[in-house]
């Protein structure tokens, strides 16, 4: 369970405010694996203060550009812009240390500790390259509560289920103190009233000025809380808007939406 | 001109047997993903098994070739891939290093075993050095022997894996072993035929190399590991790669043989060109993308807290105290000197136990470190110490430096490489082949360190004190950041590590540890000399490491006792010398079913005892791990479309 009380309505803004500026913009990013084009000429931009959503289909390209902007991927083409500066040619961690942070879709848990000490230990790491300097004992303590993993703080994270372990893993992240924040289908393995909370935790991590970047397979989780969607497909954009202009686009609906439930 | 030529076609040969090796070691490394260690003590069991057939028993020289290449070799191969390799199906690398090293040990202690080593054997030469002569140049028919196996098997390959239904399986399993296990096809088929291949060829190479130099256990094994350096240029892919990289360095080593004059240091480095050229390549290679987290499965013990270890150490402390009052001068510098290894020993725990990182030349280190000791301030000073700790360290850095970017059986070549290097360059010039140096103990105001028993109780107090350090470091924030590191070394970078300069810092830590280790272990005896660090005493060192436990404290102590027992009881059983390396590879082969050693056992009954729970055995490689949650919920997933 997550542990923010459920705030039953908090409509998500439905455009960008004129002063919310780019964290990051993804300039005509393209990765080639062999013949393959994985993502070919992706542009989108983060906005403070805004989930902003990246849909599509299994294949569609979403976890490589996530790779692309953090740097475990190189592209083959494009650049990556953070807060105005050009960080495609930093590795990871100089990335991470302008304010970026991720979940991993396929779990990239530290296996060997425990809950805490995986949040604990990303406190460390913040610490260590931040002008932090609260105990990061206490920010580890303050994320857990924020998460919602008090009742399994002492046990090995490989021993975890894998919602509980997403959960790792996004406290890890927030204990970077993020100003944008790439959620890898943090929403998988999650139950119903978790993935509510979870979606009320994004907007309040929003609210208080983060960019998030969003890929969910959950639609309804998507469509809450994003102010503007990017859809995917076979490595292009196809379609950006509005939750309400995602839903009604006949494009997007024949690549994605069309297959499961005809919009309302 | 003529004598130019002839240096090329020497090379040329040399070079063919490389190729011969390189290609082996390709076949198994692209089919199963395991760098096999032991090819080259393959080739040499090989190359005897032929002299016994032939020599031995007088066995019609093809059918003895025969026998030893389409019969033995590929038996011995489905042996090895039945009982060794197929439970390593993806364990960690430093796992599967460990049980082709244990092999590799193995091997080499049995055939000392079988063919004493006091006898000099030679095979004599196949056509009685009977050859040919063009314009000038005496080419021996041996030598057109070496050309055309290779020729025979580089085309046999091409023609196996792009023809026949076997290698195009075979490649198949190189693409995606799970796809064609659905397709219908069998991957544990085609792995069964890699490793019966690749021994066929490194005994054809064994054969030939045996032929061109003389049968001795050592020699052969280690001049395989030249043909090592060709398999990297070939990035262990490239089956023509590797055959161009090894003639190329074959060739060239020869025609520097030729014209370097015949003395001094030139003449100790030739025969490692091919390993420095390893080194090289290795540093040369591109960043590795980030590896990304793999599940092992193998729950380490827990680790033990300041009050326990403060307790055990005490314990031990007072221990070592009393027994030193009973023990003779000769066993009380055994004892110390077991002390020393356990040090070193523990320096891997914070190296491979927690950071994943294996080193083959932590031995190397040692040796620097009694180096140090010996020479600084005419020994015997703390100076002494700072310097043995200080060196190791240094050097430490600079051989982690260029290469802890790469996978790490790329870091776990460079060093064993660098051993390799500093045992020939370095040890056999500074202390002599077979001679030695002589270290004096450190002087301490106030204690007796000239007294052994005073000198075994310091070496147990300094292993206690480091322990108790290494085991507060991995309690630490580094601890939980090198073992970060080595869970997700991807997720590491995202949160803003340089994993590479975690990594450095825990290789220069291990480094001086054993340094320090050097000083003990040298001062003990008072004297050393270059055979205590040759490169296959660093191989044993991980083994003994890997049996006593390699993530624990304990497993350090374990494992160093059991070499300990040995030269202990080595002056009552003339024999038992001989079992020493047949035994440690044995053991680091059974490794491979039980990763955490002795000492997990241990840990394992006294939570048995706690009657705490069910607990996971060994073996269930994903039972409860993120790895099996994933498939649980892809299992989902697949089970209800889309969300």
């Amino acid at each position: 369970m997550i542990g923010l009380p459920a705030q039953l309505t908090e409509p998500a803004p439905t455009s960008p405010p004129p002063d919310a500026r780019p964290v990051l913009e993804v300039h005509g990013v393209s990765v080639r694996f062999g013949g393959i084009d994985a993502v070919a000429d992706v542009s989108f931009a983060a906005l403070a203060g805004h989930v902003t959503g990246v849909i599509g289909p299994n294949g569609a390209g979403k976890t490589t550009t996530f790779n692309v902007i953090t740097g475990l991927q190189a592209p083959t083409s494009g650049r990556v812009v953070i807060d105005g500066h050009d960080v495609s040619r930093l590795p990871p961690h100089k990335r991470a240390r302008l304010g970026v942070a991720r979940t991993f879709q396929r779990l990239e848990v530290f296996g060997s500790l425990t809950a805490y000490e995986n949040i604990l230990a990303a406190a460390e790491f913040h610490r260590s390259w931040s002008r932090e300097r609260r105990a990061p004992r206490e920010i580890a303590a303050e994320i857990i509560a924020q998460v919602g993993l008090g009742s399994v703080v002492d046990a090995r994270v490989d021993s975890l289920p894998t919602g509980l372990a997403r959960l790792v893993e996004l406290g890890r992240a927030l204990a970077t103190r993020p100003r944008l924040l790439l959620l890898d289908e943090a929403g998988s393995g999650l139950s119903h009233s978790e993935t509510e909370a979870l979606g009320d935790l994004m907007l309040d991590l929003a609210a208080s000025g983060m960019a998030i970047l969003l890929v969910e397979h959950h639609m309804e989780l998507v469509m809450r809380v994003s102010s503007r969607i990017y859809v995917l497909d076979f490595g292009r954009v196809i379609a950006e808007g509005s939750p309400a202009e995602i839903r009604t686009d006949p494009v997007v609906q024949a690549a994605y939406l069309g297959v499961e439930e005809p919009a309302p | 001109m003529t004598l130019f030529l002839s240096y090329v076609v020497l090379g040329l040969v040399t070079g063919c047997v490389y190729a011969l090796i390189s290609t082996g070691l390709v076949v198994t490394y692209t089919t199963t993903g395991i760098f096999n260690f032991a090819h080259g003590a393959i080739a040499m069991i090989a190359a005897y098994t032929f002299w016994q057939l032939w020599q031995g028993w007088h066995l019609n020289v093809v059918l003895a070739v025969a026998l030893v290449l389409v019969v033995l070799a590929p038996l011995f191969g489905l042996i090895v891939e039945r009982i060794l390799m197929r439970p390593l199906e993806g364990a960690p690398i430093d796992l599967t290093l460990v049980v082709t090293l244990g092999l590799l040990l193995f091997l080499v202690g049995l055939s000392n075993l079988i063919w004493n080593q006091q006898v000099g054997r030679a095979l004599p030469e196949f056509f009685h050095g009977n050859g040919f002569d063009v314009t000038g140049l005496l080419i021996s028919y041996e030598q057109v022997v070496a050309a055309v196996s290779l020729i025979v098997v580089a085309v046999g390959l091409r023609l196996l894996l792009t023809r026949a239904r076997a290698g195009i399986a075979m490649r198949a399993v190189v693409d995606n072993a799970d796809l064609l296990a659905m397709a219908g096809g069998r991957p544990i088929r085609v792995k069964q035929m890699s490793w019966a291949l690749s021994c066929s060829l490194a005994s054809l190479a064994g054969i030939l190399l045996a032929a061109i130099n003389e049968l001795s256990v050592l020699d052969l094994t280690l001049l395989v590991v030249d043909g090592y350096a060709a398999a990297i240029i070939g990035r262990l892919r490239s089956v023509p790669m590797a055959i161009a990289g090894a003639i190329g360095i074959a060739v060239g080593q020869s025609v520097l043989f030729g014209y370097l004059p015949q003395t001094g240091f030139t003449d100790r480095i030739q025969n490692i060109i091919p390993i420095v050229v390893l080194f090289v390549v290795l540093i040369l290679l591109p960043q590795s993308r980030l590896r990304t987290a793999s599940f092992s499965g193998v729950v380490p013990p827990r680790v033990a807290g300041l009050r326990s270890s403060l307790a055990v150490g005490a314990a031990l402390i007072v221990g070592a105290a009393v027994v030193s009052t009973g023990l003779s001068g000769n066993n009380l510098r055994i004892g110390a000197q077991g002390f020393a290894l356990a040090l070193v020993l523990l320096s891997l725990v914070l190296l491979t136990g927690y950071g994943g990182m294996a080193s083959l030349c932590q031995m190397t280190f040692v040796g620097l470190g009694a180096y140090a000791m010996g020479h600084v301030a005419h020994g015997g000073s703390w100076l002494g110490v700072l310097a043995a700790i200080g060196l190791s360290a240094a050097v430490g850095a600079l051989v982690a430096m260029p290469t802890l970017r790469l996978r790490g059986l790329y870091l776990a070549l460079a060093t064993f490489a660098f051993a390799a290097i500093m045992d020939s360059a370095f040890f056999n010039e500074s202390l002599g082949t077979g001679g030695s140096l002589f270290i004096r103990r450190v002087r301490i105001p106030g204690i007796p360190t000239q007294s052994d028993q005073a000198f075994f109780v310091l070496t147990c107090v300094v292993f206690v004190a480091c322990a108790i350090g290494v085991l507060a470091l991995r309690r630490g924030p580094f601890g939980r950041r090198l073992v970060a590191a080595n869970d997700s070394p991807a997720a590491c970078a995202t949160l803003g590590v340089n994993i590479n300069s975690t990594k450095l810092i825990a290789f220069t830590i291990s480094a001086g540890m054993a340094g320090l280790a050097g000083v003990l272990y040298g001062g003990s005896p008072g004297a050393v000399s270059s055979a205590d660090f040759a490169s296959l005493v660093s191989l044993t060192v991980l083994l003994l490491a890997r049996v006593g436990g390699i993530n624990t404290a304990t497993g350090a102590l374990l494992g160093a006792a059991t070499l300990t027992a040995f030269n202990v009881a080595a002056p009552h059983f003339p024999r038992l010398g001989e079992l020493q390396y047949l035994l440690t590879g044995l053991a680091a082969i059974s490794v491979g079913r039980d990763p955490n050693g002795i000492s997990g056992r241990i840990a394992n009954m006294i939570e048995l005892f706690r009657a705490a729970g069910p607990r996971r055995g060994p073996g269930s490689y994903l039972a409860g791990t993120p790895a099996a949650a994933f498939i649980a919920e892809e299992g989902d997933r697949l089970a209800s479309p889309a969300h």
